[in-house]
Order: structure tokens, then C-alpha cells, then sequence
């Protein structure tokens, strides 16, 4: 029993840290959703293109924090070219194509990376040690200490820009009133891209501390677009804290669940918690806003 | 300063504005008077960016602005005081202040101490905002955001200030208020365009004045002569 209690400790304890990076890509929903009411149904794909850039650039013999650094410029491009691709135009012709249009463009990253980096997993080789602390006999990997410590710091580090400097508060004010922020001088239209550059930077960034504990491959797309959203539902896209709350629930329940019903069952609990979250408190557990019916 | 030629303007369907030319002399305060639906509201979005006009000029020092985004509209010295207000309600007073600057100030140096004068000067002028200046704005009483309101505007050193409805939702002793600060505003030598369906009290505080009636301008001239004239006294009595 007492055995039992500590491997349950153990898998929530490595999920949770890892569910923080889940909260980092739900992040990146909230940042588009705020600025242009829009997300991008493709997100998973930029963590995954995030990840896949990072490998490829260590791979020429950068360094691992070159590597980051290169995979956050490519994230923060994509993030730019799917708002001028997809979202752009329907926002403006006030119609939900947007919806839509996100996701074929995942596709096509999804078949892009396909053809390039091939179809299957690689590991993504990082610089800390392969062995783990023990704390009151969990043992706690350095890995998964820099996901969680890599995502916290991402989104504290956006979070902070966005209250403190004149930008990230303009960027606030386009989100209240869109055309008194125009008024001000504001150009929203600029304001509402660099939302979805930073969504991209937050995206990328995720894919590579993401893809050393689940090595990199197309598939990890679906599955993360699928989780990120399952926490944002569940959280509601108001508080950034929630987002860190429901991302650690659900990183230590589908461990648990993959523990005890067999690893076929690690992805039930996202699943389980969108539907819930849906049908009981649509505007989630610590949302004002309704997301838009999708 | 600011001239329309012909300008016409509409949401969907019919225009709301059918062809107006208007005037806004430098130093002078101009009045749009009318009643609710007039088209008042419709031709200020029009000449700040916020609608994209149907026909007709808006030119600004002698420059068409036509077509041009709001944001830079409002760069070029033209500031909107919408109907409604509009201040950015999850927002601090301060921050909805600083906001009103925003063209002025770095985007990521120490804004508040570029911004430390006109503060100043806006506390100064309205001492509630500086009380209130950490509270969120949507937490302010209906005259205390008019107040914020103004001061957002004045952050922005604007050549033109357009004044929309700003005695909307105000009780009386407020809308007193807001008139003196438009007349103080006016003796500073600010150059306003106010739009009010309060006709006395626009043509109080005006040089010259326009009467507007179903998107078209039916009366003008100075503000003192119309304020004589019985038939607008008649059609527009407050």
C-alpha cells in the first residue's frame, strides 16, 4: 500500500511538471484569443515545427541555447504567417472561417514536416545530466525540472511584458476596445500580429522542452493541440494561473491513468476533461468569457 | 483646421450622413447640434477613421485623411471622445491615461516618468483621477469616467479634440461640470468639435454651430444667432 502510494506520488509528481508545458501551449490560445478573439487550431503543429527546428539546428553543431533561440525566431515567423493567412481575412469579414482555415494550415505544417524531417520519432539531446534528485523517495528528472522550470519562465516572462511595458499594455487595450485603441494611435492591427508572434515564440519554445521528454516526430501535434485545448476549456482563457493549475491536473491524471489502466489510456484524461469541461462550465472553471462556439 | 466637403457616410443600407460640409476654424469651438440619429455620430466616427467614408472629403491642414486607419488619424493630431466613452475598462485610470499617449512614449523604457508630466497636469486638472489613479477604470461612477475620458484625450496633445455626446448618461450636475471644463478648454485655445443633442448648453459654449437633421445640415451660423433663433430653440428646447 505504501508502495503503491508513492509510485501514484511519483507519476503525478513528473506528470504535473510535465502538464505545466501543456499550460505553456494553452498559454499561447490565450495570448491570440485576448488580442483578436481568435486561436489557432494548429498550435500543436508549431510545437512540433518549434521542436523540429531546435533538433535541426543542433544538429548543424549549435549549441543547445542557440538552438532554443533559432526555434523561437521560426515560432515567432509562424505565428505571424498563419494570422496574416487564416485569421486576417475572416476576422475582418467578421465570419468564423478562421475556425477552419487554422487547421488546414496545421495540415500543410503537418505534411511539410513529414517530408522533411521524415515520419519518425528522434530524440532531441540536451545538456543536463540524465540522472534525477530524489525528494522524500520521488524522484524528479532535470529534465523534467526544465520543462517545468522553462515553461513557468516563458509564461512569467510574457506575463510581465504585457503589464509592465507600454507595448504589452496597448496590446491589453486592444483587447478591451479595439477601436478606442485606435483612437489612442494604437495600430490593433499591428498589436493583434505580435499576439500571435509571441503565441508562436510560446509555441516553439514549448516544442523544445517538450521534445527531449517526448522526442520529436509529426504526430506530437495532434495529440498537444488536443491537450492545450482541453486545459483551455477547462481553465477558460482568463487566468493564467488557471492555465498552470488545470495543465499540472492534467499532466499527473494522465500519467496516473496510463499507470493504472495501461498506456493506452494516457491520452483518456484530456479527452475526458474537454467534454466535462464543456458540458458543465463552458466559460471554464476560472474563465468570465465564453470562448466562441466552435 | 478641419473641413468636409460633400462628406457621406453609412453603416449598412441607406447613408446616415448624406453629404455634409462642415468647418472647424483653429481656436474655435464648433457645435453639431440635432437630435438622437441625426447622423451626428456617424459623421465624427467618419472624420477619425472609425467608418470608412461613402464619398466626400475630410481634409485636416489642408491634407485629405480619407481612407486612412483611425490609429493614424489620430497621430496626426485628431482626438475622438467616443459616445459611450470607451475607456478600457479592465484597465487601470492610470494606465487608460498613459494609453492616451501612447504614440509619445517608448514602447518598452520607463514610460510613466516620459509621461510624468502630462500626468501631472491631468491629476492636477481632475484631482478624482489622481485618487482613483490604481482602481480599474470600469470601477469609476459615470462622471469620473467622463473625467478619464477627457484627460485620455488630453494625454494625447491633440490639435482637434472631438467631443461626442459627452453629456450622455450624466446626471445634471455633472453635465454642468463637463460644459465649464469644455469652456476652460476652449479659453486655453484648443480647437473642439462638439457633438450634443443639449442644444442650449452647446450653443453656450460654441462660436459657431451647425443644426443637423436627418444626415443633412439645415442651419448654420454663429452660435450666438442660432441660439435667437426661436425655430431652433423650438425643435431642440435643453
Amino acid at each position: 500500500m505504501n508502495l503503491d502510494f508513492l509510485a501514484l506520488a511519483q507519476m503525478a509528481v513528473s506528470g504535473g511538471l510535465m502538464g505545466m508545458a501543456y499550460a505553456l501551449v494553452a498559454y499561447g490560445f490565450q495570448l491570440t484569443h485576448a488580442a483578436g478573439k481568435a486561436v489557432n487550431f494548429g498550435q500543436g503543429e508549431l510545437v512540433m515545427l518549434g521542436a523540429f527546428t531546435g533538433l535541426s539546428l543542433s544538429g548543424c553543431g549549435l549549441p543547445y541555447w542557440a538552438a532554443v533561440t533559432g526555434a523561437m525566431i521560426a515560432g515567432a515567423l509562424l505565428g505571424w504567417f498563419v494570422e496574416r493567412t487564416a485569421v486576417r481575412l475572416a476576422l475582418q469579414q467578421h465570419n468564423e472561417g478562421w475556425v477552419l482555415l487554422t487547421i488546414i494550415v496545421g495540415l500543410f505544417w503537418f505534411s511539410a514536416a513529414e517530408n522533411i524531417w521524415g515520419r519518425e520519432d528522434k530524440p532531441f539531446p540536451v545538456p543536463w545530466p540524465e540522472s534525477a534528485l530524489d525528494f522524500f523517495g520521488i524522484s524528479v528528472t532535470w529534465q523534467e525540472l526544465a520543462v517545468a522550470a522553462g515553461a513557468l519562465g516563458m509564461m512569467t516572462l510574457i506575463e510581465l511584458a504585457r503589464r509592465y511595458t507600454m507595448i504589452g499594455i496597448a496590446v491589453q487595450a486592444v483587447s478591451a476596445d479595439q477601436d478606442a485603441a485606435e483612437l489612442c494611435g494604437i495600430r490593433s492591427r499591428t498589436a493583434i500580429s505580435l499576439s500571435w508572434a509571441v503565441s508562436g515564440i510560446a509555441a516553439a519554445f514549448a516544442g523544445t522542452i517538450i521534445g527531449p521528454v517526448t522526442t520529436v516526430g509529426p504526430t506530437m501535434a495532434a495529440a498537444l493541440t488536443l491537450k492545450a485545448f482541453s486545459v483551455a476549456v477547462v481553465a477558460g482563457l482568463g487566468s493564467s494561473f488557471g492555465l498552470l493549475l488545470v495543465g499540472v491536473a492534467l499532466g499527473a491524471s494522465e500519467n496516473i491513468s496510463g499507470f493504472l489502466l495501461g498506456s493506452g489510456w494516457r491520452e483518456a484524461p484530456a479527452l475526458i476533461l474537454l467534454i466535462v469541461g464543456l458540458a458543465l462550465r463552458p466559460q471554464g472553471l476560472f474563465g468570465k468569457k465564453i470562448i466562441r462556439k466552435v | 483646421m478641419l473641413k468636409t466637403e460633400n462628406l457621406r457616410a453609412g453603416y449598412s443600407g441607406d447613408d446616415a450622413v448624406r453629404g455634409i460640409s462642415i468647418e472647424v476654424a483653429e481656436g474655435s469651438c464648433v457645435a453639431l447640434v440635432g437630435a438622437n440619429g441625426a447622423g451626428k455620430s456617424t459623421l465624427v466616427k467618419a472624420l477619425c477613421g472609425l467608418i470608412e467614408p461613402r464619398g466626400g472629403k475630410v481634409l485636416f491642414g489642408g491634407k485629405n485623411i480619407v481612407g486612412l486607419p483611425a490609429s493614424e488619424i489620430a497621430r496626426r493630431g485628431i482626438s475622438l471622445c467616443p459616445e459611450g466613452r470607451h475607456l478600457f475598462s479592465p484597465l487601470t485610470v492610470e494606465e487608460n491615461l498613459l494609453l492616451g499617449a501612447y504614440p509619445r512614449l517608448p514602447s518598452f523604457g520607463p514610460f510613466r516618468r516620459t509621461a510624468s508630466g502630462d500626468l501631472r497636469h491631468i491629476y492636477e486638472m481632475f484631482p478624482r483621477l489622481a485618487e482613483r489613479r490604481f482602481q480599474q477604470a470600469g470601477s469609476l461612477s459615470g462622471g469620473e469616467q467622463q473625467m478619464l475620458a477627457l484627460g485620455r484625450m488630453l494625454m494625447a496633445r491633440p490639435r482637434l479634440m472631438i467631443l461626442d455626446e459627452p453629456s450622455m448618461g450624466l446626471a445634471p450636475i455633472l453635465v454642468k461640470e463637463i460644459f465649464k471644463t469644455i469652456s476652460s478648454l476652449r479659453a486655453t485655445g484648443m480647437t473642439i468639435l462638439l457633438s450634443e443633442q443639449f442644444a442650449k448648453s452647446a450653443l453656450l459654449v460654441s462660436d459657431r454651430a451647425y443644426i443637423i437633421e436627418r444626415g443633412s445640415v439645415v442651419l448654420e451660423g454663429t452660435s450666438a444667432s442660432l441660439a435667437k433663433n426661436p425655430a431652433v430653440m423650438e425643435a431642440y428646447l435643453g
